[in-house]
This record gives structure tokens, sequence and C-alpha cells, in this order.
């Protein structure tokens, strides 16, 4: 039943595409696990790991981290993503852009919704009747540290996140847990996962060599959640 | 397995769960209902939101006393910060003797418990509210013997319970009427009401001291009513002789209800107080399928004002309604009570599931298409049927 945000899919892949292969340069990619430990359960682990055998863990927003990477390689034109409001949810939950990218909000439902940015380095609060719709540009970037988080004033029970990024290297893993950077300089870099709706926050130092693949497995755990 | 299993009457006492059953239950990302075997799995229901800290998550429910990070918690003004220190209690107006306590002194009168599960009258108004409603143990001190203490007069027939919480309010809008005036938050629960109940000042819940959000330091426990009639952030008692018409008690939390007479229907406006019949599915699971049909089960929860429960029938699309199971421990009078129901193999497929409760006295918990709500014009007190939709894989 997990759906498999579209929109991740579609950054993952696109950012595939746009980075162009170049022999100086390197790969990272992996898969992010979910482990339970079964003393701090995690109540929510049906939705983002359809298979607690496997352990595959979505949504988890991947990038690096280095200051060295802000305004790399800036983007040939800015992209689109669509966060509709269905069943009194925001869909996807989880988005990744680079500065500048920009959320097509829509409403669906039979009801009226609103779209409030509570945090972040966003102020927004636009109301959508059914059918409605609202795009927001993206021109500040929180990383990983800091993401939009969204909310419905009329439904609590609503929530996204909208990750802003300096630099191409992020991704929302989808329901495999699989994220994959091209492109990638040479150098030392700080690879990081944070899953928004679990908390779990890891990270791993990586040296990127030119021409080579780094396969690194993000393992998370209860033991990873920041409060 | 079954030797790890909860043991409801521990988990009742100690509010918590043990180690070893935890284990049981949790050693699968999945939770498991006390009563669930290991092989069942969730079929999540279709159409719904995710489930989020601060709501119920109906398809984990397995406690019993709901842990702090599953209640919700609505203001309607702001969420005042009030310190222990420095807090006092008035009980004023028409009484002999009125009173200002300190926490301490209201911790050292008589300590006393109520269960109780708190439902938002709003929850249930729409799919993306239907996680506002807890079950708790409230520690405090009973409110009528402090009461008598403080000698009602006998002109006073209201009882009126005055939040730190408050705001501007206007009346009348845009009329040459309108005013303005700044208003703490306030109910009332008449003096007879109050002398028929117990009601209970609570600091405590499940053994600790109340959150910001649930009206630390102070909070009025009314066993059976709404959400709203719990007045948090408790600040002052005051007896009156006439009745007390604030917003929550005349504006808003007015339930507008058609009823028929001969052939009109009449509206008529009242105040929301009791909690309603009300059952819902919590969560259905299933086993691997034999011979093509998948067995499932269903549990939930039935609540109420406090009046005994006859009943709960579970039906599945558009067969006949079968008795639930409803659980007889642990049980208390103002408390939900956990049923299950053997739905029996069913074919792959979509399918509907519904609750409905009975209670002692008659009353049916009604469909959505029934007049008590059909007729029902505001979206307070929704205790509607509601009904599940699964999709069964083969």
């Amino acid at each position: 039943m997990t759906r498999i945000p579209i929109a991740a899919i579609h950054l993952v892949a696109l950012l595939t595409f746009a980075c162009t292969a170049n022999a100086a340069d390197g790969v990272i990619e992996g898969t992010a696990f979910y482990q339970p430990d079964s003393q701090k359960p995690w109540r929510y682990a049906r939705y983002y790991v359809a298979d607690a055998k496997k352990g595959h863990l979505a949504e988890a927003v991947v990038c690096l981290t280095d200051r060295q990477l802000r305004g790399l390689r800036p983007p040939m034109e800015s992209r689109t993503v669509t966060v509709g409001q269905e069943d009194y949810r925001f869909i996807p939950e989880t988005v990744a852009l680079r500065i500048g990218d920009q959320v097509k909000f829509t409403n669906s439902d039979a009801t009226l919704h609103n779209v409030m940015a509570l945090g972040g380095n966003e102020s927004f609060n636009v109301s959508l009747a059914q059918d409605g719709e609202f795009t927001q540009t993206f021109r500040r970037a929180g990383n990983l540290k800091q993401p939009v988080k969204i909310g419905c004033s009329f439904h609590s029970q609503m929530q996204a996140w909208i990750f802003v990024f300096d630099h191409p290297f992020y991704a929302v893993t989808a329901e495999n847990g699989r994220y994959r950077f091209e492109g990638v300089p040479p150098g030392e870099y700080t690879l990081e996962l944070f899953h928004p709706a679990g908390g779990m926050r890891v990270s791993r130092a990586v040296t990127v060599t030119a021409g080579q693949t780094n396969s690194i497995d993000l393992r998370t755990s209860p033991a990873d959640i920041i409060k | 397995m079954t030797d790890t299993l909860l043991n409801r009457r521990e988990a009742l006492q100690t509010g918590a769960l043990t180690a070893g059953a935890l284990l049981a239950l949790f050693a699968d990302p999945r939770f498991a209902f006390p009563a669930q075997a290991t092989e069942e799995t969730l079929v999540p229901f279709l159409d719904m939101p995710r489930a989020k800290p601060g709501s119920l998550d109906w398809e984990t429910l397995t406690e019993w006393l709901t842990p702090q990070d599953q209640v919700f918690s609505v203001s309607h003004y702001n969420v005042p910060d009030v310190k222990p220190d420095g807090y006092r209690l008035e009980i004023t107006g028409l009484v002999e003797q009125p009173k200002s306590l300190t926490l301490d002194e209201l911790k050292a009168r008589p300590k006393s418990d109520q269960l109780m599960t708190l439902e938002c009258s709003g929850n249930g108004s729409s799919k993306g509210f239907m996680g506002a409603v807890y079950n708790s143990r409230w520690s405090g001190t009973k409110l009528t013997p402090l009461l008598d203490e403080c000698r009602i007069k006998p002109e006073a027939l209201e009882v009126v319970f005055i939040g730190h919480d408050q705001k501007e309010e206007t009346l009348r809008k845009g009329t040459p009427r309108e005013t303005t005036f700044e208003v703490p938050f306030g109910r009332s629960i008449s003096l007879a009401d109050v002398k028929k109940m117990d009601l209970l000042l609570a600091w405590e819940r499940n053994g600790e001291p109340l959150t910001q959000g649930n009206g630390a330091p102070l909070r009025l426990i009314v066993p059976g009513w709404y959400g709203i009639a719990n007045v948090k952030w408790l600040r002052r008692i005051e007896l009156r002789s006439t009745r007390y018409m604030g917003r929550f008690m005349a504006r808003d939390y007015v339930t507008v209800r058609g009823e028929r007479r001969g052939d009109a229907v009449e509206y008529v406006e009242t105040s929301v107080s009791k909690m309603n019949l009300k059952s819902i599915v919590a969560r259905i699971t299933r086993q691997t399928a034999v011979d093509g049909k998948i067995p499932c089960k269903a549990y939930g929860a039935v609540w109420n004002d406090g009046t005994e429960i006859a009943l709960v029938e579970v039906k599945v699309d558009d067969g006949p309604w079968q008795p639930a199971k409803i659980a007889d421990d642990p049980k208390s009078q103002f408390c939900w009570r956990f049923f299950s129901i053997d739905l029996g193999a069913l074919p792959p497929g979509k399918h509907k599931v519904v609750s409905r409760a009975i209670d002692a006295n008659g009353r049916i918990q009604p469909a959505s298409d029934d007049d008590e709500i059909a007729l029902k014009k505001t979206y307070w007190e929704a205790y509607a049927q509601w009904p599940r939709e699964v999709q069964l894989e083969g």
C-alpha cells in the first residue's frame, strides 16, 4: 500500500540524466535500510518500509554535504514538482529540489485545504479549493538541515517536507531505498541521510575518486533518531 | 510466542508494556494487537491519510491507555505556559467561602483517579481529523468536596470554568452592533449536572504531570463529556446565578440538528456536552489465502458517555450484521472497550467493513444517512458509523 512517491522517482531519474558522465568524476550509490529495534518500535514504519525482511527505507533524503558544492554546476533550467492534496494527504510527502525549482500544489479533495509553510526559509499560506492550484518557487536553500515543513491549517493530519539544495547531489529514496549520484567531482564529502517522518539521521565520510563508483549502503535504526 | 503476549491487567496497572511483551509485539515493524496472531498482517485502509504523532494511529492501536505521543491537543485560543510555582486556582462567585489554592494545596487534598476516554467533538468530521481521541488515567482531586467546603449559595445554578487561555472576540461583525472584547476561554456546566457527576481537578495523566498542550498544571475532567468540557489551564471556577453563554457554549460547539415533526423538519440548536455512542473499526488483518479466499479479522473500539454498552456489530459489504467480541478486561465505565471479530474468509477485491454500537438502552449508533446524522448541519458530534474500505490481494 505504501505509495511510491512518483516525484521522487522522476527526481532520481532526472538527476542521473542531467549529470553529464565525466571520466574525471565519480559515482556514489547505494541503498538506505531501516533496521527495527523491538525495544523502540517505529509506529509509522509501515509507510516507509514495504518489506520488513528486506528493510529498504523509502522517502529518505540522501545527499552530499560539503561547502565546496555550493554553486556547483548551476541548474540548466528550473523544474516543477507537483504535490497534490489527496485524501487529506500531501502526496508526495517528501520532496527534494534545487534552488530555483518550483512546487505546484494542487487539491483534488472535495474540501478546502490550505498550504502553509511552517518553518524553514519560506513563509506562505494559501488556501486551495478543489481543483485549485498554487505554485511556489523556492529560492533559498536550507539543504538537509532546514527543510520547509508544510501543513494544512484546517487539517492537522496533513504534513509534507520540502528540502531545497544548493547543489545537484540529493535524492529522495523510492520504495527500493536506492539513491545514486553521478558526476561527483573527486574529493572528500559527507554523505548524509535524514528521514523527516522517522527522524533518523546518519552520515558517512566518503572519498570520491575519478572514474570510480562508491557503493555505500546507509543503515538506520531507532538509535539514529535525532529529536 | 503466546507466553509473552501482553497481559492487559498488567498493562492497565503499570500503564506501560513490559520489555518481554514489547519484544513479542514489536519484533516486526508492524504492530500487533494483543490478541493478534503473529501470522496476521495489516490490511491498510484505502484512501486514508497517513497517521502521525499527535493523533491516534488506529491501525497500530494496542494500548488501552494511550501513550502521550498519540495524544491530540486542540486549542481555540493560545496555548499558555502556566508555571506550577505561582499557580492558583480561584473558586469564587456565589459561595460563602471563596478559595484560592496553590498547586501544592490542591495536591495535599485527597487524591483520586478518573479513567476516561476523551474525544474531541469534531473527531470524525472528516478523514483528516479522526485521531482526536485517547484514553487516560487522570489523577487529581475531586471537585465536589472542594465546592462543598466553599458552601455554594442557594441562588447559584451555574458552574463556570475559566482557563488561562484568552483572545479578543468580536460579536456581530460588520453590523452597527459590532463589539470587541478580550475574553478568557470558558465553559460551564449547570450546578445540577455538576452535583450528579464526579468531576476531577487533574494534574496528572497516566502518572505524569500534564503536558502544556493538555492543560498544565491543572485540567478539569468531566467523565463522559466531550473534550471541550474538559477545560485546560484551569484558572477559576465561578458559581453564577445566570447561564454562562460564552462562545464555546452558545456559538461554537452548538449542534444544529433537524428533527422531524409530522411532515416538517424543525431545526434545534443544542450544546455539545455528553459523548455520543460511537464505535470504529481500527484495523483489519489478514492471513495467507486458503482456497483463493483470505481469512480476515477486524479490531476496533467503542465508547460513549458511560452508558452500558450492549453490543457491537460488524458488517462486511452487504452482508448481515455480525456480533463482535467486546473485551471485558480492561473495562471502566467512561473508557473505550476494544472489540474484535473474525470476518471469515473473504474473496480478493475491494471490501467495505463497518461497525455499529448498541447501548443498554437500545440506542443504535446511526449511519451517515440516518436522520440523526443526515439532518445535522454542523460538524460537531460526528459519531456516525464509519465504513472502512480495504483491497484484498489474493
